[in-house]
C-alpha cells in the first residue's frame, strides 16, 4: 500500500461513515505464489457508490464482491480464499498461479467515541 | 481509561496521520478467533509512535489481556525494520486469535533539487507514486506553482546551504538535477554528511561529470564507500533521452529500491519460454499449480 492508496481508502471510509451506511472492506491478509496484488491491498465495496481500490481485478475479485454482499446482509465477517491456480485451458480469469486469503468485514456503521490511552 | 474498539475509518485515519507527520504506526485487526475466545472479528487497535512525543495506543480488541499481547506484537513489528504485514497467531487465554498486523513508516519524501526540465516530470511522477514532493531551486521563477502543480512544497533555497529548510530523514529520496555540478557538489557534501542518512541520493550527469564530482569528493576527504552511496548517473538503463523519459528511468529506480526488484526485464527473470518449454515447441510437464516466486 502506498501512502496514496492509504489516503484514497481513508477518504472513502470517512465518506461512508459520515453517509451513515454500511460498507464492506476487503483486505488481502495473506498470499502464496503469483497474485496480482499482495498483502495489504484493500477494496471498499460501497453498495451506493461502488468500488474503491482493488484486490486484483478479474482474478478473484468477483468472488470477493459476492462475499461482500453476503457479509453486508449477515453482518458476519468472512475469510475468502481465492484460488488463482485454475487450469489455463479453462479460459477462467483465475490463472495467475497463486492463492489469496482475504478478510471481508462490514465497516462504516460504528460510531464509537475515540479515547486516548497513553502507554507507559 | 476504558479502551474502546475503533472502526476501520478511525484506524485508517490514525495510520495515515502518523505517517504523514513523520511518525510510525502499527495496527492489529482481529481476522479470526476461536469460538471460545469471545472476540469479534474486525476489532482493531493501533500503536502510534509520534516523531517527538512518545507512544499512544488507541482502540481495543475487546479484552484487556489480549490488548496487552497485541501491543507486544505491534511493538515488535515497529522495531523490526524488516517486519512484513501479515497474519500473527496469538494463543490468548480463551483460545487462538488471528491478527492481521500492518505497519506504516514515515511517508517517503522525494526532494528534487533544481527545478529545471527533468524536475517537472519527476515531481509529477513522485506525486503519482505517493511521495511527498519537495522542489528546491535558488531561482524564484523556476520553483513555481505553475511549473509544479502537484508538488507538495516549493522552496527557494540558497545552494550554499540547500537543505536549510528541509529535514532530511531515512525516508528522504534526494534527486540532484541542478543546472551546474558546482551546486550538485554542495548538495552532495551535505547529503552524505546528513544524519540520519537519506534513503537515496541520486545525481544526474554524464560519466565525465559524475567522475569529476567524485574526484572533488575524494579531495574533500570522502572515501570510496561514500561514493558508492550515490546513484549516479541516475535511473535504470532504458535508453532515456527526453526529460520525461529520464523521469521514468529514475522513478523505476526508486520503485526498484523500495520494493526490492532487480531492474532486469521480467521476461529475463522469469524465463517462462526457457523453463517450461522444450526446444521442439512442446510444453514441459510442469503443472499449472501454485508456482514459487523467483
Amino acid at each position: 500500500m502506498t501512502h496514496e492508496d492509504d489516503k484514497t481508502l481513508a477518504e472513502a471510509l470517512a465518506a461512508a461513515r459520515s453517509a451513515g451506511h454500511a460498507c464492506v472492506l476487503a483486505t488481502i491478509v495473506g498470499t502464496r505464489g503469483s497474485t496480482p496484488r499482495k498483502v495489504g491491498a484493500r477494496m471498499l465495496v460501497d453498495p451506493s457508490a461502488g468500488l474503491t481500490g482493488t484486490v486484483g481485478g478479474g482474478c478473484g475479485e468477483a468472488e470477493v464482491i459476492e462475499s461482500a454482499y453476503r457479509v453486508l446482509e449477515t453482518g458476519v465477517a468472512e475469510r475468502v480464499h481465492v484460488d488463482l491456480t485454475e487450469d489455463f485451458t479453462t479460459w477462467s480469469p483465475a490463472v495467475c498461479g497463486g492463492v489469496m486469503d482475504i478478510f471481508v468485514e462490514v465497516v462504516g456503521v460504528t460510531n464509537t467515541p475515540a479515547t486516548d490511552d497513553k502507554a507507559p | 481509561m476504558t479502551a474502546v474498539p475503533l472502526g476501520a475509518a478511525e484506524i485508517s485515519e490514525l495510520l495515515l496521520t502518523a505517517s504523514a507527520a513523520g511518525g510510525s504506526a502499527a495496527a492489529a485487526t482481529v481476522i479470526g478467533a476461536a469460538d471460545t475466545a469471545g472476540i469479534r472479528p474486525g476489532a482493531r487497535m493501533a500503536l502510534v509512535r509520534h516523531p517527538s512525543d512518545g507512544t499512544t495506543t488507541r482502540g481495543s480488541l475487546g479484552d484487556a489481556s489480549l490488548d496487552a499481547l497485541a501491543v507486544h506484537h505491534l511493538d515488535a513489528a515497529l522495531d523490526d525494520r524488516r517486519s512484513r504485514d501479515g497474519i500473527r497467531t496469538i494463543e490468548a487465554p480463551r483460545g487462538q486469535i488471528e491478527l492481521y498486523v500492518e505497519v506504516r513508516r514515515p511517508i517517503r519524501e522525494l526532494i528534487v533539487v533544481g527545478a529545471g526540465h527533468v524536475a517537472q516530470p519527476m515531481a509529477h511522477m513522485g506525486a503519482m507514486l505517493g511521495y511527498l514532493v519537495t522542489v528546491l531551486d535558488d531561482r524564484p521563477d523556476f520553483a513555481t506553482r505553475e511549473r509544479f502543480p502537484d508538488a507538495d512544497r516549493l522552496i527557494r533555497a540558497d545552494f550554499s546551504d540547500p537543505f536549510a529548510d528541509v529535514v532530511l530523514h531515512e525516508r528522504s529520496f534526494l534527486l540532484l538535477v541542478t543546472r551546474g555540478h558546482k551546486y550538485d557538489f554542495e548538495c552532495l557534501i551535505r547529503a552524505l554528511r546528513a544524519d540520519p542518512s537519506p534513503a537515496y541520493i541520486g545525481m544526474i550527469g554524464s560519466r565525465r561529470r559524475v567522475r569529476a564530482t567524485y574526484v572533488q569528493l575524494l579531495d574533500e576527504g570522502f572515501d570510496r564507500a561514500s561514493l558508492k552511496r550515490i546513484h549516479a548517473p541516475v535511473g535504470l538503463d532504458i535508453g532515456a533521452e527526453t526529460p520525461e523519459e529520464i523521469a521514468v528511468a529514475v522513478a523505476a529506480e526508486l520503485v526498484m529500491l523500495d520494493r526490492g526488484g532487480t531492474g532486469v526485464p521480467l521476461r529475463g527473470v522469469e524465463r517462462v519460454a526457457e523453463r517450461f518449454f522444450t526446444d521442439d515447441g512442446g510444453e514441459d510437464t510442469a503443472a499449472h499449480g501454485v508456482e514459487t516466486e523467483p
